[in-house]
Protein backbone atom coordinates (compact mmCIF):
# COMPACT_ATOMS: atom_id res chain seq x y z
CA UNK A 1 0.00 0.00 0.00
CA UNK A 2 1.03 3.25 -1.20
CA UNK A 3 0.68 6.88 -0.04
CA UNK A 4 -1.98 7.15 -3.20
CA UNK A 5 -3.67 4.50 -2.20
CA UNK A 6 -4.35 4.73 1.83
CA UNK A 7 -7.64 6.32 2.64
CA UNK A 8 -7.26 9.62 3.92
CA UNK A 9 -5.37 10.34 6.94
CA UNK A 10 -4.30 6.50 7.66
CA UNK A 11 -0.31 7.64 6.68
CA UNK A 12 -0.59 11.03 7.94
CA UNK A 13 3.69 10.99 7.74
CA UNK A 14 3.77 10.35 4.23
CA UNK A 15 4.09 12.85 1.60
CA UNK A 16 3.94 12.08 -1.88
CA UNK A 17 7.05 12.84 -4.23
CA UNK A 18 8.65 13.51 -0.92
CA UNK A 19 12.21 12.16 0.10
CA UNK A 20 11.14 8.90 1.74
CA UNK A 21 11.93 5.37 1.83
CA UNK A 22 15.70 4.76 1.47
CA UNK A 23 16.58 6.58 -1.53
CA UNK A 24 17.11 9.50 0.55
CA UNK A 25 19.58 7.79 2.59
CA UNK A 26 22.93 9.26 1.00
CA UNK A 27 21.13 13.02 1.93
CA UNK A 28 20.25 12.07 5.63
CA UNK A 29 24.16 10.72 5.91
CA UNK A 30 25.20 13.68 4.42
CA UNK A 31 23.29 15.84 6.94
CA UNK A 32 25.45 13.63 9.38
CA UNK A 33 28.45 14.39 8.52
CA UNK A 34 27.62 18.13 8.59
CA UNK A 35 28.28 18.99 5.22
CA UNK A 36 26.55 21.09 2.67
CA UNK A 37 23.38 19.90 1.14
CA UNK A 38 23.49 19.78 -2.70
CA UNK A 39 21.98 22.66 -4.43
CA UNK A 40 18.46 20.36 -5.13
CA UNK A 41 17.70 19.32 -1.87
CA UNK A 42 14.06 19.13 -0.67
CA UNK A 43 13.28 22.32 1.97
CA UNK A 44 12.42 19.96 3.94
CA UNK A 45 15.61 18.85 4.51
CA UNK A 46 16.91 22.76 4.89
CA UNK A 47 14.66 23.02 7.58
CA UNK A 48 16.01 19.89 9.13
CA UNK A 49 19.96 21.27 8.57
CA UNK A 50 18.83 24.00 10.12
CA UNK A 51 17.04 22.85 13.35
CA UNK A 52 20.46 20.10 13.69
CA UNK A 53 22.24 23.18 13.57
CA UNK A 54 20.38 24.83 16.45
CA UNK A 55 20.66 21.75 18.43
CA UNK A 56 24.08 21.48 18.53
CA UNK A 57 24.45 25.04 18.51
CA UNK A 58 27.11 27.11 21.16
CA UNK A 59 26.02 27.22 24.74
CA UNK A 60 23.14 29.60 25.40
CA UNK A 61 22.29 31.99 28.72
CA UNK A 62 22.05 29.51 31.93
CA UNK A 63 23.26 26.27 30.37
CA UNK A 64 27.16 26.94 31.40
CA UNK A 65 25.34 27.42 35.39
CA UNK A 66 26.79 24.65 36.80
CA UNK A 67 30.05 25.17 35.77
CA UNK A 68 30.68 26.48 39.49
CA UNK A 69 30.02 23.55 40.71
CA UNK A 70 32.05 21.36 38.36
CA UNK A 71 35.13 23.52 39.24
CA UNK A 72 34.27 22.84 43.38
CA UNK A 73 34.11 19.08 42.88
CA UNK A 74 37.34 18.88 40.43
CA UNK A 75 38.87 20.85 43.15
CA UNK A 76 37.51 18.83 46.06
CA UNK A 77 38.16 15.42 43.88
CA UNK A 78 41.70 16.57 42.06
CA UNK A 79 44.19 17.27 44.70
CA UNK A 80 46.75 19.62 43.35
CA UNK A 81 49.13 16.40 42.49
CA UNK A 82 46.57 15.38 40.19
CA UNK A 83 43.51 13.15 40.15
CA UNK A 84 44.25 9.64 40.99
CA UNK A 85 44.11 7.23 38.88
CA UNK A 86 42.34 3.78 39.29
CA UNK A 87 44.93 1.72 38.91
CA UNK A 88 46.56 3.59 42.13
CA UNK A 89 43.46 2.90 44.24
CA UNK A 90 43.50 -0.47 46.28
CA UNK A 91 41.34 -3.02 46.18
CA UNK A 92 40.03 -2.90 49.85
CA UNK A 93 38.84 0.51 48.78
CA UNK A 94 37.26 -0.77 45.62
CA UNK A 95 34.88 -2.98 48.21
CA UNK A 96 34.02 -1.00 50.92
CA UNK A 97 32.89 1.76 48.39
CA UNK A 98 30.41 -0.85 48.50
CA UNK A 99 27.14 0.05 50.11
CA UNK A 100 26.56 -2.02 53.23
CA UNK A 101 23.74 -3.57 52.34
CA UNK A 102 25.35 -4.54 49.53
CA UNK A 103 28.24 -6.43 51.60
CA UNK A 104 25.82 -8.03 53.87
CA UNK A 105 24.15 -10.35 51.28
CA UNK A 106 27.99 -11.02 49.63
CA UNK A 107 29.10 -12.22 53.12
CA UNK A 108 26.04 -14.48 53.71
CA UNK A 109 26.21 -15.78 50.49
CA UNK A 110 30.13 -16.85 51.38
CA UNK A 111 28.82 -18.20 54.76
CA UNK A 112 26.01 -19.97 53.51
CA UNK A 113 28.44 -21.70 50.91
CA UNK A 114 31.13 -22.73 53.15
CA UNK A 115 28.83 -24.06 55.58
CA UNK A 116 27.20 -26.20 52.70
CA UNK A 117 30.75 -27.32 51.54
CA UNK A 118 31.42 -28.61 54.88
CA UNK A 119 28.39 -30.76 55.57
CA UNK A 120 28.76 -32.46 52.42
CA UNK A 121 32.47 -33.07 53.08
CA UNK A 122 31.26 -34.55 56.67
CA UNK A 123 28.85 -36.46 55.00
CA UNK A 124 31.32 -38.30 52.93
CA UNK A 125 33.33 -38.25 55.52
CA UNK A 126 30.27 -40.17 57.75
CA UNK A 127 30.78 -38.29 60.89
CA UNK A 128 27.63 -36.89 61.08
CA UNK A 129 24.69 -37.56 63.41
CA UNK A 130 22.62 -41.09 62.68
CA UNK A 131 19.38 -38.89 61.05
CA UNK A 132 21.75 -36.89 59.04
CA UNK A 133 23.96 -38.82 57.86
CA UNK A 134 20.86 -40.87 56.39
CA UNK A 135 19.81 -37.96 54.74
CA UNK A 136 22.82 -37.32 53.48
CA UNK A 137 23.30 -41.09 52.23
CA UNK A 138 19.74 -40.28 50.47
CA UNK A 139 20.46 -37.23 48.97
CA UNK A 140 23.70 -37.22 47.91
CA UNK A 141 25.10 -40.14 48.10
CA UNK A 142 26.55 -40.24 50.81
CA UNK A 143 27.49 -43.42 53.34
CA UNK A 144 24.65 -44.53 55.00
CA UNK A 145 24.36 -44.57 58.65
CA UNK A 146 24.94 -47.27 60.88
CA UNK A 147 22.55 -48.38 62.69
CA UNK A 148 21.38 -47.33 66.20
CA UNK A 149 24.66 -45.95 67.67
CA UNK A 150 25.20 -43.41 64.62
CA UNK A 151 28.91 -44.15 63.63
CA UNK A 152 29.85 -45.80 60.22
CA UNK A 153 30.02 -49.49 59.79
CA UNK A 154 33.38 -50.70 59.58
CA UNK A 155 34.25 -54.15 58.12
CA UNK A 156 37.63 -55.76 58.39
CA UNK A 157 38.41 -57.67 55.87
CA UNK A 158 41.35 -59.45 55.48
CA UNK A 159 41.57 -59.62 51.77
CA UNK A 160 43.45 -56.95 49.66
CA UNK A 161 41.09 -53.88 48.93
CA UNK A 162 40.66 -55.12 45.14
CA UNK A 163 38.40 -58.22 46.29
CA UNK A 164 34.86 -56.62 47.04
CA UNK A 165 33.91 -57.91 50.32
CA UNK A 166 31.28 -56.01 51.56
CA UNK A 167 27.47 -55.62 49.92
CA UNK A 168 24.93 -53.53 51.57
CA UNK A 169 22.10 -52.19 50.89
CA UNK A 170 23.48 -49.01 49.55
CA UNK A 171 25.74 -50.70 47.15
CA UNK A 172 24.51 -49.47 44.25
CA UNK A 173 24.94 -46.18 45.25
CA UNK A 174 28.68 -47.54 46.43
CA UNK A 175 29.16 -48.65 43.16
CA UNK A 176 28.70 -44.94 41.73
CA UNK A 177 30.54 -43.17 44.49
CA UNK A 178 33.33 -45.56 43.82
CA UNK A 179 33.88 -44.78 40.42
CA UNK A 180 31.61 -42.41 38.33
CA UNK A 181 32.81 -44.05 35.20
CA UNK A 182 32.71 -47.51 34.63
CA UNK A 183 35.43 -49.85 33.80
CA UNK A 184 34.87 -50.77 30.14
CA UNK A 185 34.20 -54.24 31.15
CA UNK A 186 31.67 -52.87 33.61
CA UNK A 187 30.29 -50.93 31.20
CA UNK A 188 29.74 -53.84 28.25
CA UNK A 189 28.83 -56.72 30.57
CA UNK A 190 27.89 -56.20 33.80
CA UNK A 191 27.59 -58.69 36.18
CA UNK A 192 23.96 -58.92 38.22
CA UNK A 193 24.00 -58.93 41.46
CA UNK A 194 21.96 -60.67 43.61
CA UNK A 195 20.55 -59.23 46.57
CA UNK A 196 19.84 -61.45 49.71
CA UNK A 197 16.60 -61.87 48.30
CA UNK A 198 17.74 -64.01 45.53
CA UNK A 199 16.76 -61.20 42.97
CA UNK A 200 18.87 -59.74 40.62
CA UNK A 201 19.61 -56.37 40.65
CA UNK A 202 21.10 -56.17 36.81
CA UNK A 203 24.22 -53.73 38.22
CA UNK A 204 27.71 -54.45 38.54
CA UNK A 205 29.39 -55.07 42.16
CA UNK A 206 30.78 -51.74 43.39
CA UNK A 207 34.53 -51.41 43.33
CA UNK A 208 36.45 -50.78 46.00
CA UNK A 209 39.36 -49.13 44.21
CA UNK A 210 38.17 -46.17 42.63
CA UNK A 211 39.76 -45.31 39.29
CA UNK A 212 41.28 -48.68 38.92
CA UNK A 213 39.45 -51.19 35.76
CA UNK A 214 38.91 -54.63 36.96
CA UNK A 215 37.03 -57.02 35.89
CA UNK A 216 33.76 -57.45 38.32
CA UNK A 217 34.31 -60.61 39.90
CA UNK A 218 31.95 -63.33 39.35
CA UNK A 219 28.87 -64.33 41.50
CA UNK A 220 30.19 -66.93 43.74
CA UNK A 221 28.58 -69.62 46.07
CA UNK A 222 30.91 -68.38 48.31
CA UNK A 223 29.25 -64.69 48.40
CA UNK A 224 26.25 -65.51 47.53
CA UNK A 225 24.11 -68.44 49.22
CA UNK A 226 21.55 -67.48 52.06
CA UNK A 227 23.60 -69.88 53.74
CA UNK A 228 27.05 -69.77 55.34
CA UNK A 229 29.22 -71.96 53.46
CA UNK A 230 32.84 -73.85 55.08
CA UNK A 231 35.18 -70.67 55.68
CA UNK A 232 32.53 -67.53 55.32
CA UNK A 233 31.27 -65.79 58.19
CA UNK A 234 28.07 -64.03 57.22
CA UNK A 235 26.84 -61.31 58.92
CA UNK A 236 23.57 -61.32 60.38
CA UNK A 237 21.60 -59.18 58.43
CA UNK A 238 21.65 -55.26 60.19
CA UNK A 239 18.84 -53.05 60.16
CA UNK A 240 19.90 -50.08 58.33
CA UNK A 241 19.15 -46.98 58.33
CA UNK A 242 17.02 -47.13 55.38
CA UNK A 243 13.71 -48.92 56.44
CA UNK A 244 13.65 -52.69 54.69
CA UNK A 245 16.79 -52.62 53.47
CA UNK A 246 18.76 -54.97 55.65
CA UNK A 247 22.85 -55.05 55.52
CA UNK A 248 24.48 -57.73 54.90
CA UNK A 249 28.83 -58.11 55.86
CA UNK A 250 30.43 -61.25 54.60
CA UNK A 251 33.86 -61.71 55.66
CA UNK A 252 35.89 -63.52 53.52
CA UNK A 253 37.80 -66.78 53.92
CA UNK A 254 41.67 -67.08 53.02
CA UNK A 255 40.58 -68.67 49.67
CA UNK A 256 40.71 -66.24 46.45
CA UNK A 257 36.78 -65.94 45.61
CA UNK A 258 37.62 -65.06 41.94
CA UNK B 1 35.13 20.49 19.96
CA UNK B 2 38.41 21.34 21.54
CA UNK B 3 40.27 19.55 18.58
CA UNK B 4 43.94 18.99 18.60
CA UNK B 5 44.04 20.75 21.96
CA UNK B 6 42.29 18.11 23.30
CA UNK B 7 45.33 15.91 23.94
CA UNK B 8 47.02 18.92 25.99
CA UNK B 9 44.33 19.93 28.18
CA UNK B 10 43.02 16.44 29.21
CA UNK B 11 46.72 15.95 30.52
CA UNK B 12 46.63 19.81 32.29
CA UNK B 13 43.43 18.32 33.85
CA UNK B 14 44.34 15.29 34.76
CA UNK B 15 47.31 16.69 36.58
CA UNK B 16 45.15 18.85 38.65
CA UNK B 17 44.66 22.00 36.50
CA UNK B 18 41.01 23.60 36.59
CA UNK B 19 41.41 26.07 34.11
CA UNK B 20 41.89 23.09 31.72
CA UNK B 21 38.84 21.10 33.32
CA UNK B 22 37.03 24.73 33.06
CA UNK B 23 38.02 24.42 29.30
CA UNK B 24 36.55 20.71 28.98
CA UNK B 25 33.54 21.53 30.92
CA UNK B 26 32.36 24.30 28.88
CA UNK B 27 33.16 22.39 25.82
CA UNK B 28 30.53 19.93 26.74
CA UNK B 29 28.14 21.25 29.05
CA UNK B 30 25.84 22.51 26.60
CA UNK B 31 25.64 19.44 24.30
CA UNK B 32 24.99 16.93 27.90
CA UNK B 33 22.62 19.62 29.03
CA UNK B 34 20.69 19.31 25.94
CA UNK B 35 20.83 15.55 26.05
CA UNK B 36 20.10 15.27 29.34
CA UNK B 37 16.65 17.64 28.18
CA UNK B 38 15.67 14.54 26.00
CA UNK B 39 16.22 11.72 28.55
CA UNK B 40 16.50 12.37 31.60
CA UNK B 41 13.42 13.91 34.07
CA UNK B 42 15.94 15.99 36.22
CA UNK B 43 18.81 17.41 33.44
CA UNK B 44 20.31 19.82 35.76
CA UNK B 45 21.00 17.56 38.64
CA UNK B 46 22.20 14.58 36.56
CA UNK B 47 24.60 16.51 34.50
CA UNK B 48 25.82 17.30 37.84
CA UNK B 49 26.48 13.71 38.86
CA UNK B 50 27.69 13.39 35.85
CA UNK B 51 30.56 16.01 36.06
CA UNK B 52 31.29 14.36 39.62
CA UNK B 53 31.99 10.69 38.40
CA UNK B 54 34.08 12.53 35.47
CA UNK B 55 36.04 14.24 37.90
CA UNK B 56 36.20 11.12 40.15
CA UNK B 57 37.70 9.22 37.00
CA UNK B 58 39.26 11.53 35.31
CA UNK B 59 42.95 10.49 35.94
CA UNK B 60 42.44 6.78 35.09
CA UNK B 61 40.97 7.81 31.32
CA UNK B 62 43.17 7.35 28.56
CA UNK B 63 42.13 8.24 24.89
CA UNK B 64 41.33 10.74 22.55
CA UNK B 65 38.63 13.69 22.53
CA UNK B 66 35.94 11.43 21.05
CA UNK B 67 36.40 8.36 23.79
CA UNK B 68 36.40 11.12 26.22
CA UNK B 69 32.97 12.30 24.78
CA UNK B 70 31.63 8.87 24.12
CA UNK B 71 32.73 8.05 28.25
CA UNK B 72 30.73 11.39 29.44
CA UNK B 73 27.65 10.52 27.66
CA UNK B 74 28.01 6.94 28.57
CA UNK B 75 28.39 8.08 32.29
CA UNK B 76 25.46 10.49 31.94
CA UNK B 77 22.83 7.70 30.52
CA UNK B 78 23.74 5.86 33.14
CA UNK B 79 23.12 8.47 35.98
CA UNK B 80 19.81 9.48 33.84
CA UNK B 81 18.88 5.72 33.59
CA UNK B 82 19.37 5.73 37.80
CA UNK B 83 17.57 9.22 38.48
CA UNK B 84 14.58 7.48 36.52
CA UNK B 85 14.48 4.23 38.70
CA UNK B 86 14.78 6.81 41.57
CA UNK B 87 11.94 8.94 40.61
CA UNK B 88 9.64 5.79 39.74
CA UNK B 89 10.53 4.36 43.21
CA UNK B 90 9.26 7.89 45.08
CA UNK B 91 5.62 8.45 45.35
CA UNK B 92 3.96 10.56 42.80
CA UNK B 93 3.41 13.88 44.66
CA UNK B 94 1.42 16.64 42.53
CA UNK B 95 3.30 19.88 42.55
CA UNK B 96 2.61 23.04 41.03
CA UNK B 97 4.20 23.58 38.10
CA UNK B 98 4.02 26.57 35.56
CA UNK B 99 4.07 24.07 33.16
CA UNK B 100 7.16 25.50 31.27
CA UNK B 101 9.32 22.05 32.63
CA UNK B 102 6.70 19.60 30.73
CA UNK B 103 7.30 21.60 27.49
CA UNK B 104 11.21 21.55 27.75
CA UNK B 105 10.51 17.38 27.15
CA UNK B 106 7.18 16.34 25.48
CA UNK B 107 6.51 20.08 23.81
CA UNK B 108 2.90 19.99 21.13
CA UNK B 109 4.72 20.89 18.05
CA UNK B 110 2.30 23.26 17.46
CA UNK B 111 3.27 24.96 20.53
CA UNK B 112 6.62 26.04 19.43
CA UNK B 113 7.60 28.96 18.06
CA UNK B 114 10.77 28.65 15.74
CA UNK B 115 10.45 32.13 14.03
CA UNK B 116 14.43 32.12 15.33
CA UNK B 117 14.89 28.79 15.80
CA UNK B 118 16.88 27.94 19.78
CA UNK B 119 18.67 25.52 20.69
CA UNK B 120 16.09 24.76 23.31
CA UNK B 121 12.89 24.92 20.95
CA UNK B 122 15.32 22.70 18.22
CA UNK B 123 16.21 20.06 21.33
CA UNK B 124 12.28 20.30 22.43
CA UNK B 125 11.45 19.32 18.44
CA UNK B 126 13.77 16.23 18.72
CA UNK B 127 12.40 15.41 21.97
CA UNK B 128 9.03 15.05 20.46
CA UNK B 129 10.83 11.81 18.37
CA UNK B 130 10.12 8.82 19.83
CA UNK B 131 12.33 8.20 22.92
CA UNK B 132 15.26 6.14 20.61
CA UNK B 133 14.89 7.65 17.48
CA UNK B 134 15.30 11.18 19.82
CA UNK B 135 18.41 10.09 22.14
CA UNK B 136 20.29 8.53 18.91
CA UNK B 137 20.01 11.89 16.68
CA UNK B 138 20.85 13.95 19.69
CA UNK B 139 24.40 11.62 20.54
CA UNK B 140 24.96 12.01 16.91
CA UNK B 141 24.02 15.60 16.23
CA UNK B 142 24.33 17.32 19.01
CA UNK B 143 27.36 15.22 21.62
CA UNK B 144 29.07 14.75 18.12
CA UNK B 145 29.53 10.59 18.10
CA UNK B 146 29.73 8.37 15.48
CA UNK B 147 27.32 5.89 15.11
CA UNK B 148 29.64 2.82 16.55
CA UNK B 149 29.80 4.59 19.66
CA UNK B 150 26.23 5.57 19.66
CA UNK B 151 25.95 1.95 19.10
CA UNK B 152 27.80 0.93 22.14
CA UNK B 153 26.22 3.81 24.15
CA UNK B 154 22.62 3.04 23.49
CA UNK B 155 23.61 -1.01 23.11
CA UNK B 156 22.44 -1.39 19.68
CA UNK B 157 24.53 -2.32 16.25
CA UNK B 158 25.75 0.05 14.25
CA UNK B 159 22.74 -0.64 11.67
CA UNK B 160 20.19 -0.36 14.07
CA UNK B 161 21.44 2.88 14.88
CA UNK B 162 21.21 4.20 11.25
CA UNK B 163 18.35 3.19 10.91
CA UNK B 164 16.75 4.76 14.01
CA UNK B 165 18.86 7.59 12.90
CA UNK B 166 17.03 7.97 9.88
CA UNK B 167 13.58 7.43 10.39
CA UNK B 168 13.94 10.32 13.36
CA UNK B 169 15.53 12.44 10.56
CA UNK B 170 12.60 12.00 8.06
CA UNK B 171 10.02 12.55 10.93
CA UNK B 172 12.09 15.68 12.31
CA UNK B 173 12.66 17.51 8.62
CA UNK B 174 8.77 17.17 8.24
CA UNK B 175 8.26 18.70 11.43
CA UNK B 176 10.73 21.30 10.74
CA UNK B 177 9.04 22.16 7.67
CA UNK B 178 5.76 22.34 8.88
CA UNK B 179 6.73 24.33 11.88
CA UNK B 180 8.03 26.82 8.83
CA UNK B 181 11.84 26.63 9.83
CA UNK B 182 13.54 27.60 6.97
CA UNK B 183 16.78 29.21 6.21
Amino acid sequence: MSGPDAMHGEMPGFIPGRPGGEHDEPLLDTIFDRRPLPPGAPPEMRALVRTLAAAAGPAEPGELAGEAAALAAFSRLAPSGGVSTAAERPARRWLSGWPARGRLPLTAALVAAAAGLGSIVAAYAGVLPGPIQEMAHVTVGAPAASGGNGSPTHVVSSQPPSSPRVTDSSGHRQARRAGPVPAPSQATSPQPRREPTGRSTGHPVPSCTPGRAHTPPKPSPTQLPPTPGPGQTVGTPRPSATAGCPVIVIQPSSSPTR
Amino acid sequence: MIGAAFGDTLARAQAGDEAAFACIFRDIQPALLRYLRVIAPDPEDVAGETWVQVVAGLGGFRGEEQAFRAWLFTIARHRAADAGRSRARRPAVPLETSGAEDQLTSPDTADLALEAVSARAAVAMIATLPAEQAEIIMLRVVAGLDTADVARIVRKTPGAVRVAAHRGLRRLAGQAERMGVTQ
